[in-house]
């Protein structure tokens, strides 16, 4: 029976749309309840993530009293927004905001280019060794950083590249760096999507490799470009371990660096008098002015992380 | 004229042969290796002499104070690390403990949150933009901070207060072990951003038709799940499986890798000891990868044709 209906299974989807299925009909009755359990599960979800936020700006704005107070937990007493200036600039907030968009943006920028020209390579000529070497890039995905990181350390301290930015940038370059090795994959899946045709009509038309890659391959591969170069941004924004190796003066830090070491700072400031209550609100302020510019980004570019992972082709 | 003409085509002519001097094929792979060339320098000079050298110095006894000070030690390193050094083992199990918790977690809410917000219902796009937030502030720092000053079980669970409960009817050390695996819990969910993200690529991959064709022969929505979903998905699962591993060994909250930070820079300067610790380390995650990768891919199912 169910071999009959599955060999009849082609021509009911091209049935005319007035046709009901009835059993179109009877999964109605059910999907009110369906749907408001999904919504339940959904808001469920939603409250993990949007808790620590709420959590955040409420507590940024509460007075020692206030956080002393047992019974004031989401609404403080008033809006105590003294904690801001003073997170402002004990973090040196414009100094390390510029110190973490030099590296994030100089990164993206790199992994961005260098990973569309290698993954393009590697999804669409063919030579000898490709296979072999993309074996290679995924490879390299599974080294931990922290197991190379002596050597690298002694290369970049004798190149002079201490507390300097090039250990984040160079690398990017190459399409290495943070996460380098899966964005070039992303690139190769991407790339092996597209259409044949149009490449090959430019090339046919005496366009030269560089210029089929850069003039017709990579406007096409808009869509992974944007979620790379936003990943790339998030990544080296919120990266954390490489940077407190490579620099190790405080005006070279970037804001989550400032972040760790706001607490030990506050406290030699006030010569050790900061009262950990006061310093929670603080604390909160100050985390809130660092997530302020990947979340406002994020505002502006969710569309982009919501609607184009279908078309980057991330899975074949 | 005639002769310009002439120089023309003489010239076209000896230009022509010299091109095809080269055959296509020759062509296409100086291409190729145009193309993958600034991997493979930065691969050369970032990665794989990196690689060696650590390897060698893991052999050796090196201070960060004088790099050129170098002594051979053999395998005094790695033994160190077995027989004497009393941290690391212990750090070690621990980290692996955690993953082995952590990975099935990660993959289950994240292919679950994924389903959610794959369902064609209204406002659904806003819950998808809510539930990517850990991809753009689940910065380690910050989420460490928020779990230092309390954002954890406490915060989530005020309402029903499960820890109370445990504690009046179980006792106080299970009611700590809640409250433990609750915080733990919420810092594990904050790692779902990329899994999620793969596995809604993914769902969105399946053809409609199958499941068509699926409720067509009587499947219920649980049958659907098992029998056409989770097949399709399998490929998926892998990459998720891998990406998942390889994100939490080297997250860098964890323990060995902090220990190997602490010995290298904090503290210890002894960048030889380093190197061996990083070396094990590297190869345990090896190990554990290619287990996982080599048990689950007997259950992968490739649908259709995946020569390419």
């Amino acid at each position: 029976m169910a071999s009959v209906t599955s060999t009849i299974t082609p021509f009911l989807i091209a049935r005319p749309k007035w046709y009901r299925d009835p059993q179109i009909v009877r999964r109605r009755s059910i999907t009110f309840l369906q749907r408001a359990f999904t919504y339940l599960v959904l808001i469920d979800i939603a409250f993990v993530f949007l808790v620590p936020i709420f959590y955040i700006m409420a507590t940024s704005l509460k007075t020692s009293q206030d956080l002393s107070d047992p019974t004031i937990v989401w609404i403080p007493s008033g809006f105590f927004w003294i904690n801001y200036p003073l997170a402002f600039f004990s973090m040196a907030y414009v100094k390390s905001l510029s110190n973490s968009l030099y590296i994030s943006l100089g990164s993206a920028v790199g992994q961005t280019v260098s990973c569309a020209f290698v993954g393009y390579g590697f999804a669409r000529i063919r030579f000898p060794g490709r296979d072999a070497l993309f074996a290679l890039v995924l490879f390299t995905f599974l080294v931990p950083p922290q197991t190379i990181i002596v050597p690298l350390f002694i290369l970049y301290k004798n190149l002079g590249w201490i507390n300097t930015y090039n250990p984040f940038v160079v690398p990017s370059f190459f399409g290495h760096g943070l996460k380098g090795a899966l964005f070039v994959v992303v690139f190769r899946q991407f790339f092996k999507t597209l259409p044949w045709e149009l490449e090959e009509a430019a090339r046919i038309d005496g366009a030269s490799a560089f210029g089929t890659w850069w003039r017709i391959m990579v406007p096409l591969a808009m869509p992974a470009v944007v979620v790379v170069f936003l990943f790339s941004v998030v990544w080296h924004w919120n990266d954390f371990f490489e940077p407190f190796i490579y620099l190790n003066r405080m005006e070279y830090f970037t804001l989550p660096m400032r972040l760790s070491v706001l607490s030990p700072s506050l406290d030699t400031a006030t010569g050790g008098q900061a009262s950990e209550l006061f310093n929670e609100a603080l604390v909160m302020a100050a985390v809130f002015l660092v997530i302020v510019p990947p979340l406002s980004i994020y505002l502006f570019t969710q569309r982009f992380f919501v609607e184009s992972i279908d078309r980057t082709g991330l899975v074949e | 004229m005639r002769i310009a003409v002439a120089r023309t085509s003489e010239a076209l002519a000896g230009a022509g042969p010299r091109r095809r001097r080269m055959s296509l094929t020759t062509q296409r792979t100086l291409e190729g290796y145009f193309f993958v060339s600034p991997w493979v320098i930065g691969f050369l000079v970032f990665l794989a002499w990196p690689l060696f050298q650590s390897l060698f110095l893991s052999f050796n006894e090196l201070q960060a104070t004088s790099l050129t000070d170098l002594k051979w030690k053999g395998i005094d390193n790695y033994k160190e690390a077995f027989v004497i050094d009393a941290r690391f083992l212990p750090r070690l199990w621990e980290t692996l403990r955690n993953n082995l918790l952590d990975v099935p977690v990660i993959m289950i809410f994240s292919l679950f949150s994924a389903i959610l917000a794959n369902q064609k219902i209204k406002g659904v796009i806003g819950f998808r933009a809510v539930f990517f937030l850990p991809l753009v502030i689940g910065s380690a720092q910050v989420i460490k901070q928020l779990f230092a000053q309390g954002v954890g079980g406490a915060t989530l669970s005020q309402g029903v207060n499960i820890q109370e409960l445990v504690f009046e009817y179980i006792g106080p050390d299970a009611a700590a072990g809640v409250s433990d695996l609750l915080n733990r819990l919420l810092f594990v969910l904050w790692k779902t951003g990329v899994q999620m993200l793969i596995f809604l690529a993914g769902l969105n991959s399946v053809s409609p038709v199958l499941y068509e064709a699926a409720r067509v022969d009587g499947a219920t929505d649980w049958d659907r799940f098992w029998k056409v979903t989770l097949p399709l998905l399998s490929p998926v699962i892998l990459v998720n499986l891998v990406y998942t591993i390889v994100d939490s060994f080297t997250d860098t909250f964890n323990s060995v890798l902090e220990y190997i930070q602490m010995t290298a820079f904090a503290g210890g300067f002894r960048l030889g000891y380093a190197a061996a610790l990083g070396w094990i380390y590297f190869i345990v995650v090896f190990a554990i990868l290619f287990v996982v990768v080599r048990i689950t891919n007997r259950y992968v199912f490739y649908a259709g044709d995946r020569s390419g």
